[in-house]
């Protein structure tokens, strides 16, 4: 995002605009990484305000030491999911919404492609946390492996290697439940 | 070492895929020794990816996006709501002369019953805020914030049915400082003593304190004409004692969930008529409501 350091140098010193524009920036990649790693579109939407009040709340705490600005931003929002699955007992088992689904015009395609994120979902659940937040953040928020580490606090080496375990797991299932 | 290196290839593989856009079959190209156990882990990365392409629903972007821009106001400076809100001076000067001079004169009702896009319009809103000035009752204000929001709606369903989604934004502004402003009001009805002239009032609504008569409204579509504010000063006189305030503020609440539930009824239906250049400001609008109802029934509970 161009000019981004800037933006955030601006919202720190109360530029509401600024501020707004990482809002729109930021706010659907944040909610699709929420909605895969909860698996539960109302609370994935409850936590999504959560993110964004909190970063609001802590933005003037942010410091450019090489950590980009989503890399900080997805760190609340993994605090978040973790302390969420942290207070969960169980797992939701609750089938995603026909409004999780990106819209299609095709009928037939959209139901292939439900059927696909309740796959996901479902394979999703046998991967490890630190497994299925690699998947979230790369493939549904497009982070870099180097952003990635950062938000989690591992080594390049360390994520690609849990890349790598996660699809084959990943495609382990899928051919199963197939 | 064979499992860093296969890594770190997986890894170049998924950029230049899934964030370069180059094909699956170039990168199996670029390594053909890898190329076998590749082929099925990127197909699994292309399936993951495409199933997890959702998107928010478009009602919570809509709420989420207003409740962010409120904590966004709040933290900014803390402001403090003017009484009179913004309207040019010659319609504030022209509002105050028809209001004391001429109060349900034809002037008046005629600027009540103007929408956005006419000329009146200015005068409408300024009479509104000459009417406040006017009355000297938190109740009575209350009352009468109640029915200007409710006007709110009425604009904001008419501007929707011309296609207007600039207009809809500024009402909905509008729609919002009435409904904080009987948030505020609401808030200090508490121990709120009538003064003693209006507790002698025989509840003639001719006064200044009086919103004109809305009358009907041009509206197309089944939306609703625009309702009058629901209250003078003294309609529905004054309680005595503690046990008229509980009335009044239990007759405030009736009134209020009713609106509430009218208008966001209203709103949803004109939701599905309305072109979709129009549906996002409507959209925001329908939040706007919901919070802003919300926030003045939990006050007056």
């Amino acid at each position: 995002m161009q000019g981004e350091e800037s933006l955030v140098r601006r919202a720190q010193n109360n530029d509401q605009e600024a501020f707004a524009r990482l809002y729109e920036e930021y706010f659907d990649k944040i909610y699709r990484y929420l909605a895969l790693r909860v698996g539960n579109e109302m609370e994935a939407e409850d936590m999504t305000q959560q993110v964004f009040l909190n970063a609001l709340q802590s933005i003037s705490s942010f410091r450019w030491k090489g950590v980009p600005f989503s890399a900080w931003l997805y760190r609340i929002a993994h605090n978040q999911a973790v302390d969420h699955l942290r207070k969960k007992t169980k797992r939701p088992s609750v089938p995603l919404d026909e409004s999780l689904i990106s819209s299609g015009d095709n009928p037939h395609s959209t139901a292939e492609l439900k059927m696909n994120i309740e796959q996901l979902l479902v394979a999703a659940k046998r991967l490890t946390e630190a497994q299925r937040e690699v998947i979230s953040l790369r493939f549904t928020s497009e982070l870099s492996i180097a952003k990635v580490a950062k938000v989690m606090g591992k080594s390049e080496g360390a994520v690609k290697a849990l890349q790598h375990s996660a699809i084959v797991a990943l495609r382990r299932t899928m051919l199963v439940t197939e | 070492m064979k499992d860093k290196e296969f890594n770190n290839i997986f890894d170049e593989c998924l950029e230049r895929i899934v964030l370069d856009g180059e094909t699956l079959e170039y990168c199996l190209k670029l390594y053909p020794e890898q190329a076998d156990e590749l082929k099925p882990l990127l197909e699994t990365v292309l399936a993951v990816k495409e199933a997890s392409s959702v998107e928010p629903r478009p009602e919570f972007r809509a709420r989420a996006r207003y409740q962010f821009r409120s904590a966004l106001q709040e933290k900014a400076a803390p402001r403090r709501r003017p009484f009179l809100g913004w309207v040019p001076r010659w319609a504030t000067a022209l509002a105050i002369v028809l209001v004391v001079l001429m109060a349900g004169g034809g002037t008046v009702a005629a600027a009540s019953n103007s929408m956005p896009d006419s000329i009146l319009y200015p005068v409408k809103l300024a009479t509104e805020n000459v009417q406040l000035a006017l009355t000297t009752s938190d109740i009575g204000e209350a009352r009468l914030c109640a029915g200007f929001a409710d006007r709110r709606v009425a604009e904001i369903i008419y501007m929707a049915d011309m296609g207007d989604a600039r207009q809809i934004e500024r009402i909905t502004e509008r729609l919002d400082d009435r409904l904080e402003m009987l948030v505020v009001l609401v808030s200090e009805l508490d121990g709120e003593q009538a003064p003693s002239f209006l507790m002698e009032s025989t509840g003639d609504s001719s006064g200044a304190g009086e919103p004109p008569d809305s009358g009907d409204s041009d509206t197309a579509n089944g939306a609703p004409t625009e309702p009058p504010p629901s209250a003078t000063v003294d309609e529905g006189g004054w309680g005595k004692g503690h046990h008229g305030q509980a009335q009044n503020r239990a007759g405030l609440t009736v009134s209020v969930a009713g609106s509430a539930s009218n208008n966001h009824s209203v709103m949803q239906a004109m939701l599905e008529e309305v072109p979709p250049s129009v549906k996002e400001a409507l959209l925001e609008a329908i939040a706007v409501l919901e919070n802003g109802y919300g926030k003045v029934l939990q006050a007056l509970q």
